[in-house]
């Protein structure tokens, strides 16, 4: 079942093209990362999927039913739009009990099991002024999840989280996936994305310019073999005959690519020590996804 | 009715905590202490002679030490000083989602936007109206502290009617101001249009034609400096109600269709 739906969703600001014809399909249970650099229309549209604006063009259907303003189904839909901002003056816990009434719950324990879920437990009296950057990182997921969504819809959620708050909220966004809600997740912070989302797209001025699954991305990752010798020049004539494509790339680096250097750098090795060259260094290095990202961005230029 | 209600609710626990809200009480207060320190120095003529600006302000108005003309008097408060602590309270009430971050809280909920707005618009006329019964509670008590002379109750039906009526018009002049907070995205903008509306008030009035002003009604109805209540017509009223349902409108209209970025 096809939870988020949009068709070639527009959206203009100005002469600014914020979205571009945009359309993905998340389906139920999984994690779709959305990927793009500051201002690449990510916030565009979730605020588009959240009807906080509206689009120029196309549709958008969640849950199998079109966005409109008779639309009902806000209670299954947990969001959190770029930095989360509580009322100041009031606790942790007052602020959740706003969005509790806001959001017309009948569960009276909903409070306090999103405040122990989340850590929150020291800061619950305290006002949401006085925390910290990551503990209202933590307030705004709480306000997002108290209601157990079926849908999450995350704007670049680990913002502002310590090492040991970005693990708490991988495992509890894993395992709201793993019990069925569907979440879709926004980041500019690759290597987070890939290690939780079933699925990847990447937007880049407001146009998506790929969509993939974790396997593909990792498959799309570019690996190279790294040496260095006692004359890399020297070296790169020998790989270039025995076929392996090989290139300087750079006065002590000869980077070696394909499938077959990748899978059995030893015969790279021997190869150059029978021709008197021994490697002083060989190693695989892997694309960052940063790299990646980049990569394909500039790929997509016209 | 139930989901409603507890839109209010989240209202009003919004304003808990708030120093904002205590310092509107403090601010409105004023009046009837002014009020108190005007009969102390009516009743004392060393004191009047002494007390010069004040003396003046209170002969201006045809201060007396009674009951009657005391309400009068808190009645003027609210029909000038309610023109711009109410626009204080419409301001925050509506400006704050967007000063404190919090508006995208409220988009895209099960209670509607025009739930949300009609909560507000709640809060905003009981505020003022706690502010109204607060100051009429603190003038009672000054009142009788300074034992004002005693007073059938028949007598003080029409001043305390006035009252309430102002009290009424007033708030209506302060609807529109939610407008302006949700377009400006915070407080400045509708605290720009109070002061605006207060130094228009003033010239218009000059100019005669207060009567038709929607933010000088209600200080004519409350017969700031004499009896300005005679110069209100159906179609002052009319203009007043009609200002207050296009903001209303204007408000709802706008935060339901505006882009919110």
């Amino acid at each position: 079942m096809e939870i988020i739906k949009t068709e070639d969703l527009t959206k203009r600001f100005g002469s600014a093209l914020a979205a571009d014809r945009i359309s993905i399909h998340v389906n139920l249970g999984e994690i779709y990362g959305f990927l793009g650099l500051n201002g690449a229309g990510k916030t565009t549209v979730i605020r588009l999927l959240l009807a906080m604006i509206k689009p120029e063009s196309g549709t958008i259907s969640l849950f199998g039913k079109p966005l409109s303003p008779q639309f009902r189904n806000w209670n299954d839909i947990g969001y959190l739009v770029e930095t989360p901002y509580s009322y100041p003056n009031l606790s942790v816990y007052e602020n959740l009990k706003v969005i509790y009434r806001l959001r017309g719950l009948d569960q009276p324990d909903a409070i306090d099991t999103i405040i122990e879920e989340l850590k929150l437990t020291k800061y619950k009296h305290k006002k949401a002024g006085t925390l910290s950057l990551g503990n209202r990182q933590r307030l705004g997921l709480a306000k997002a999840l108290m209601h157990r969504p079926r849908l999450l819809i995350l704007d670049e959620p680990i913002n502002g989280l310590d090492p040991e708050g970005i693990v708490e909220v991988r495992e509890l966004l894993t395992s709201l996936a793993a019990s069925g809600s569907t979440i879709f997740l926004s980041s500019h912070i690759l290597g987070e994305i890939s290690r939780l989302a079933h699925r990847v797209a990447i937007i880049h001025e407001g146009r998506l310019i790929k969509e993939l699954t974790r396997a593909e991305l990792s498959e799309q990752i570019s690996r190279k073999i790294i040496v260095q010798t006692t004359d890399n020049q020297a070296a790169v004539q020998h790989l270039l005959r025995a076929d392996y494509p090989a290139a300087l790339a750079g006065p002590e680096t000869i980077e070696v690519t394909g499938q077959e250097a990748q899978d059995r750098p030893e015969l790279i090795s021997k190869l150059l020590a029978e021709h008197g060259l021994p490697p002083r260094q060989i190693f695989l290095t892997t694309e960052d996804l940063e790299m990646y990202f980049l990569r394909t961005i500039n790929e997509s230029k016209p | 009715m139930k989901p409603f209600i507890r839109v209010i609710g989240a209202e009003f626990l919004k304003i808990r905590h708030s120093g904002f809200f205590w310092a509107t009480f403090i601010a409105f207060g004023l009046a009837p202490v002014i009020g108190a320190v005007f009969i102390l120095i009516i009743r004392d003529g060393d004191a009047l002679a002494q007390a010069g600006a004040l003396a003046t302000k209170a002969r201006a108005m045809n201060f007396e030490p009674t009951w009657k003309s005391y309400v009068g008097m808190l009645t003027q408060a609210v029909g000038v000083g309610g023109v711009m602590v109410f626009g204080f309270v419409a301001s925050w009430v509506f400006g704050r989602e967007y000063s404190d971050g919090t508006a995208k809280d409220l988009l895209s909920l099960p209670a509607s936007r025009t739930t949300i707005l009609n909560a507000k618009f709640i809060l905003y006329a009981i505020w003022s109206v706690l502010l109204v019964l607060s100051n009429l509670l603190l003038g009672l008590l000054l009142g009788a502290v300074l034992q004002l002379p005693a007073t059938d109750g028949a007598s003080l039906t029409s001043p305390l009617a006035d009252y309430l009526i102002t009290t009424v018009l007033t708030i209506l002049a302060g609807v529109p101001i939610a407008f302006f907070a949700l377009w400006g995205k915070g407080y400045l903008t509708p605290l720009g249009f109070v002061a605006l509306t207060l130094v228009f008030s003033q010239i218009v009035a000059a100019a005669g034609f207060g009567a038709y002003f929607p933010w000088a009604i209600p200080g004519l109805y409350s017969s700031v400096g004499g009896d300005y209540k005679l110069q209100l017509t159906v179609y002052s009223y009319a203009v007043l109600l009609l200002t207050s349902l296009a903001g209303y409108v204007a408000t709802l209209q706008y935060w339901n269709r505006a882009d919110q970025t």
